[in-house]
């Protein structure tokens, strides 16, 4: 319908500013990822055979998707209770939640990445606050553990998840609340049965937007995580900029879009399966 | 709207030929790409001001890590984003091998004379220098004697790493690997080490983390140069630096210009000007610190040599034999710390 009238039109500017900016350098970069040298003289599998042939290479793939799917799960976790407060709150709480949960958003990813480096550090508030307390009796390793940067990137992520949940959880209809009490059914079971379900398309555009945020976070990976945990961006740049091994990186760096999208893909599959079922 | 349309490609076309009309009568202009941080900084107050005053020419910079600097002029295969250079010694023999300099003719500098010789030559010249070795917080530590102290106990669990990603980073690595018997040749002694420390190091970090993570006291001991120490503290953060018992490592940093520039005398000024007495001078002191190549101006406190001309007692490499195998010593450093 859209289409007859000419409407199409108006997507041209974002279609060829993608086609020219995105889709040319992504050939670019697969074109790279089977030559032999940089300068795209030579071609061959060396890129590839390096990239998915080494143990450690797969190891980093399958770190880069554990700390996505962590991340996802942690941020779940919190935002829902979060989002069904929201839910059942006055305009007042409303728009303070709403606040909160935007705020973060105006600050850079890398503020507040540094800024967790004072809160995990081995001196940070945390460890200066469970020593004072007497908790615990020696500093307890934070910074540069995965636990650590799952920690900071639930935080550094948590908007993603939160705001589609509650766009999702704005558009149910407090009547079916009503319906579902009225016919008998717990609150555990009517959150189980109703509020769940009709939330289900919100949480997986969030897992998906925080999954391939989180397994992407090259600063926060780098500055929080450190060098004892392996994670694919890092690997990408440190071929790309220090080695100067162009086919390696941009194998490395196809294996994380496509393990990201992978990912997505299955999540989107689980959204309209949900939506139809 | 044709004629709307007329307008507006006329007044674009005009504002197009005016603009680098006026700015070519008025000055000339190059593009220099610096270090991020305390050079573009230093550059930009002290340089970028002398060259206008001077020369009448107006420096736009772009700050870029060395092997960024590379990355792109060879990204830009012959028509190079920037017009000078400023690399250390492993990214400059890169730029040697890949052709990425002008052959650069030293007599151009008036300032030549005040360089040690061999400091300027067919692809560059020296601009600073840098000194590597130790830096610890004596209120929580005491001063290591030398690299082989960084493995005992009492520093493990308080020392950062860093890889070979950086110039310090690789020759520390190196100074290491030969005080635990090793050499340039063998660095298994080392690797063998970093591994029975890897779980108690306080930080394994990118090189650009190891200073905040000093300032928060996350990590006590790391190695770096004597501008860092000064800096941080300048900004209030307990640190010394130690000078090894094998001795503190040195290397120059240095000036190059790109092939294919279009801006070559401007080019030739901006590096003459920048090794000048009073640029050096100024660049030697708060809150800048570099390390003066120029054999007039005496280094700051904290560097342990008071010309330059001593250079020649400080550990120095070869990084035309470091290159080549760089790329296996970062791959196996990857694989060691992620155990």
């Amino acid at each position: 319908m859209a289409t007859g009238n000419g409407l199409w039109r108006l997507a041209l500017p974002l279609a060829l500013a993608q086609a020219l900016f995105f889709v040319a350098p992504l050939l670019l970069l697969l074109a790279t990822s089977f030559a032999t040298d940089e300068n795209l003289r030579d071609w061959g599998l060396r890129g590839w055979r390096d990239a998915l042939g080494d143990a450690f290479h797969i190891q980093s793939v399958l770190n880069t998707m554990r700390l996505g799917a962590l991340t996802v799960l942690a941020t779940a976790l919190l935002a829902v209770p979060l989002a069904l407060v929201h839910m059942a709150a006055g305009p007042t709480l409303r728009r303070i939640i709403l606040m909160a949960a935007v705020l973060p958003l105006l600050t850079s990813v890398v503020v507040r990445t540094f800024a967790w480096i004072v809160i995990l550090g081995r001196e940070g508030v945390i460890n200066a606050t469970l020593l004072g307390a007497g908790v615990i009796t020696a500093p307890v390793a934070l910074l540069q553990t995965e636990h650590g940067l799952i920690l900071a990137l639930t935080q550094i992520e948590m908007p993603l998840m939160l705001l589609p949940l509650l766009a999702a959880l704005a558009r149910i209809d407090p009547a079916l609340l009503d319906a579902s009490a009225s016919l008998g059914g717990s609150l555990a079971r009517t959150l189980w049965k109703v509020v769940l379900p009709m939330a289900m398309p919100g949480l997986i555009a969030g897992a998906t937007l925080v999954f391939a945020s989180a397994s992407t976070a090259f600063i926060s990976q780098g500055v929080i995580g450190g060098g004892r945990l392996n994670y694919l961006p890092a690997l990408v740049w440190q071929q790309a900029m220090v080695v100067f091994d162009w086919p390696l990186a941009a194998a490395l760096a196809l294996t994380l879009m496509a393990s990201v999208l992978m990912v997505a893909g299955a999540l989107s599959l689980l959204g309209s399966r949900v939506r139809h079922a | 709207m044709t004629e709307f349309r007329r307008r507006h490609l006329l007044g674009a076309a005009l504002a197009g030929t005016a603009l680098p009309w006026n700015a070519a009568r008025a000055q000339a202009a190059m593009t220099a790409a610096v270090y991020p941080g305390g050079w573009d900084e230093a550059l930009r107050a002290v340089l970028a001001p002398r060259l206008r005053s001077a020369h009448n020419i107006n420096v736009a910079f772009e700050p870029l890590f060395a092997v960024d600097q590379i990355a792109k002029a060879r990204a830009a295969r012959g028509n190079p984003p920037f017009d000078v250079f400023v690399l250390d010694p492993g990214p400059r023999v890169s730029g040697i091998e890949f052709g990425l300099f002008e052959t650069f003719d030293p007599a151009k500098l008036t300032n030549r004379a005040l360089l040690p010789d061999g400091y300027a030559d067919a692809h560059g010249a020296a601009v600073a220098a840098q000194v590597v070795g130790i830096a610890y917080n004596p209120t929580k530590v005491a001063k290591p004697k030398g690299w082989a102290d960084l493995f005992k106990p009492e520093y493990v669990p308080k020392l950062g790493l860093t890889g070979f990603g950086t110039t310090f980073g690789t020759i520390s690595l190196i100074e290491m690997a030969k005080a635990l018997g090793g050499s340039e040749a063998n660095m298994d002694p080392l690797f063998a080490e970093l591994r029975r420390i890897r779980p108690n190091v306080a930080a394994v970090g990118q090189p650009a983390a190891m200073p905040g993570m000093f300032q928060q006291g996350q990590i006590d001991v790391m190695y770096t140069n004597t501008y860092t120490v000064t800096l941080l503290r300048s900004r209030g953060v307990n640190i010394d630096f130690a000078v090894p018992e094998t001795g503190a490592a040195a290397f120059v940093t240095t000036m190059h210009i790109a092939k294919g520039s279009r801006n070559l005398d401007s080019a030739y000024k901006y590096i003459d000007e920048m090794i000048a007495t009073p640029i050096q001078a100024a660049l030697a002191q708060d809150p800048f610190f570099f390390v003066p190549v120029n054999k007039d101006v005496t280094p700051g406190a904290d560097v342990p040599m008071r010309s330059i001309s001593e250079i020649g007692r400080f550990v120095t490499h070869d990084w035309a034999r470091i290159n080549p195998v760089r790329a296996q010593w970062i791959a196996r450093f990857n694989r060691e710390m992620a155990g």
